[in-house]
């Protein structure tokens, strides 16, 4: 099943490269102790360093952005730069999120979208099946949008029972619920890898780091770190598409997506949305209409 | 060399932990993490790398460096209290290792970091060997190894289901005066090399790489994170500013705050006017490996890396300093 996927990149990639429809491929590839990283290639000879498996969590839209900005510096005036990214359906939907908030344009990414098996847990290999538990749970197999489909949509049971952990935490009394938080948060390092590795954070200046006003003060404790994850999810309501590349980026293996999760549920609650599953409808926290009321 | 059971050991270590702090390896959630303990019983033994370095004990994440009060016309200003004793233990001979890095840049020439400096002179340091080599350990690389004692003050290597002691300096012995642990005539187990030994360049060929396009290719992964240099137990950049506490009428409370920053972010070295002598990923990153690999050599007479892998380990990309000086 990843075989075909990996072959089909490779095969895509290559064309893509040797006809110049786009200077940059940002894919996956195996680093040299074999764990799989993101990888740009810019030269066909070397598709064939391209892999995916199911342990390719990196969500590369992130790089996108700023790959096309790269580009565009050293790019003759009026060409346009194209990059193609190897995506998953949450990937895609990530850069839906994107092109609706004017970053990316869709006509500057080439998508070669993975018909997706799920992927592997990335810090908890013992986990049920091996299956990470946002896979474990997700009916999405083919992403919204793509020019190019690698892989065959796989056929995948789905578990009856509602995804756990969100309700768990709900289901605390306040001040356990704050005791969980903070033994959490406790241990963030305050590296901002959630925030780099998220194609949704792309802020100029996180308000985190904002030195004029300083919102946060520098100092790494619990209600900083507390602070910055809560503001964070907040800013993603609506825009984070549960890819979990924050947890898997996170060094110490924060529960991140407890708070993403429990956010897209309420918007999803009120708007009936779920962010960058519709290709032609925009972000609702973005968006003003004459006719919108508040769902009291 | 000595020798003693691990229970002997929890029953010393106790006793110690009414002088001093005990900090130890711990199992926090999926992460060993050096953390205070109150009890020996409490110690992870079983870990191997701790995800991030003890380096906090010693220039500590965040820490107070000036308190300052104003009521009305008077104004009083404290420092923190460094007083208490601390004892690391079970630290790696890396770590250990990178303390002797970071007295070079610290210490050694003046002006001695203060801070950094006297929490240093009250830590005693007991070293657990490591049993062999995880992935991304390098430390042979960097003239050390998993059972290296040459920086700490007692060495600890896993003997049996106990341990041999080795008195290293006379803090060590001070520790171990009085313990009934018998003399014992056997050399410490000798732990697996695994890792492939790789030459670190010296600064001067650094320094002829400087514009290679390989910082470009390198830095294309790179998500600008802080990640590699707050687990690193060598980084040491850091902020400082004004925190205003409380304030009400004629009173006035800031604390002057000192807390980790990295050369990673874009903001490090923002400065007047907006300029940003690194404003590309590429240069921020090769300004990592160069601060380690050509600056501290050449300006303070210390490699800036011990080889401990936490970077690898730690990076959300797959950036791999390991591969950098294999030149990639």
């Amino acid at each position: 099943m990843t075989q075909e996927i990996e072959t089909g990149i490779r095969i895509r990639v290559k064309k893509l490269l040797d006809l110049g429809e786009v200077s940059c491929v940002i894919g996956h590839e195996h680093g040299p102790r074999g764990h799989t990283r993101p990888a740009f290639v810019y030269d066909s000879a070397d598709a064939e360093r391209l892999v995916w498996d199911r342990t390719c969590h990196h969500n590369l839209v992130a790089y996108v952005r700023d790959k096309i900005a790269t580009l565009a510096r050293g790019a003759e005036p009026g060409s346009t730069p194209r990059v193609a990214v190897v995506a998953r359906p949450c990937d895609v939907r990530s850069l839906n999120v994107l092109i609706h908030e004017g970053q990316v344009t869709r006509e500057s990414v080439f998508v070669v979208g993975v018909a997706c098996p799920g992927m592997l847990d990335a810090g908890d290999p013992e986990a049920q099946d091996g299956q990470a538990l946002h896979c474990r749970y997700c009916t999405e197999r083919v992403p919204v949008f793509y020019d190019a489909l690698v892989g065959d949509p796989p056929k995948v049971k789905v578990p009856d029972e509602p995804w756990p952990g969100v309700a768990e935490v709900e289901a605390m009394p306040p001040a356990e619920r704050l005791a969980f938080w903070t033994q959490e948060f406790d241990r963030c390092i305050r590296c901002y890898a959630c925030r780099q590795a998220c194609p949704a954070c792309y802020c100029f200046e996180c308000l985190a780091e904002q030195v004029d006003p300083p919102w946060v003060s520098i100092a790494h404790r619990v209600p900083q770190k507390a602070f910055f994850h809560i503001m964070r999810a907040y800013h993603l309501a609506g825009r984070c598409s549960g890819c979990q590349a924050c947890e898997a980026a996170c060094p110490v293996h924060l529960p991140l997506s407890l708070l993403n999760r429990k956010i897209a549920a309420e918007v999803e609650a009120l708007f009936g949305y779920v962010a960058g599953a519709n290709p032609d409808t925009p972000p609702p926290l973005a968006t003003f209409r004459k006719d919108e009321e508040l769902p009291l | 060399m000595r020798a003693t059971s691990h229970e002997s050991l929890l029953a010393w270590l106790d006793t110690l932990i009414e002088r001093s702090t005990l900090v130890a390896p711990q199992r926090v959630e999926r992460e060993w993490l050096y953390r205070p303990v109150s009890s020996a019983a409490a110690i992870a033994f079983d870990f191997q790398r701790t995800t991030v370095s003890p380096k906090g004990y010693f220039f500590p994440e965040t820490e107070v460096l000036l308190d300052i009060e104003r009521r009305g016309r008077e104004v009083v200003m404290g420092e923190p209290d460094l007083a208490g004793d601390q004892l690391l233990f079970a630290i790696r001979p890396c770590d250990a290792r990178a303390l002797l890095v970071l007295d070079a840049l610290l210490v050694d020439r003046p002006p001695a970091d203060s801070y950094y400096a006297r929490r240093r002179e009250r830590t005693t340091l007991v070293g657990l060997a490591c049993p062999q080599m995880w992935d991304g350990c390098f430390c042979t690389s960097l003239g050390s190894g998993p059972a290296d004692a040459s920086a700490v003050d007692l060495m600890l290597y896993h003997d049996g289901d106990g341990y041999l002691v080795e008195t290293v300096t006379d803090k060590g012995a001070a520790l171990v005066a009085g313990v009934d642990w018998p003399e014992v005539d056997r050399p410490a187990p000798e732990p697996e090399i695994t890792a492939e030994v790789v030459s670190v360049r010296p600064p001067d060929e650094w320094l002829a790489a400087f514009d290679e396009v390989v910082w470009q290719r390198l830095a294309d992964r790179c998500l600008s994170c802080h990640a590699c240099t707050y687990v690193c137990p060598t980084c040491r950049c850091f902020d400082v500013r004004d925190d205003l506490t409380a304030a009400g009428p004629g009173y006035v409370h800031v604390q002057r705050l000192r807390a980790w920053d990295s050369c990673m972010s874009p903001a490090y070295r923002r400065i007047a006017g907006g300029h940003n002598p690194r404003p590309d990923t590429a240069q921020r990153l090769r300004n990592r490996f160069f601060c380690k690999f050509c600056y501290s050599p050449r300006d303070f007479c210390a490699v800036a890396c011990v080889g401990c892998g936490r970077c690898i380990a730690a990076c959300p990309a797959g950036v791999d300093i390991v591969e950098v000086l294999r030149g990639v």
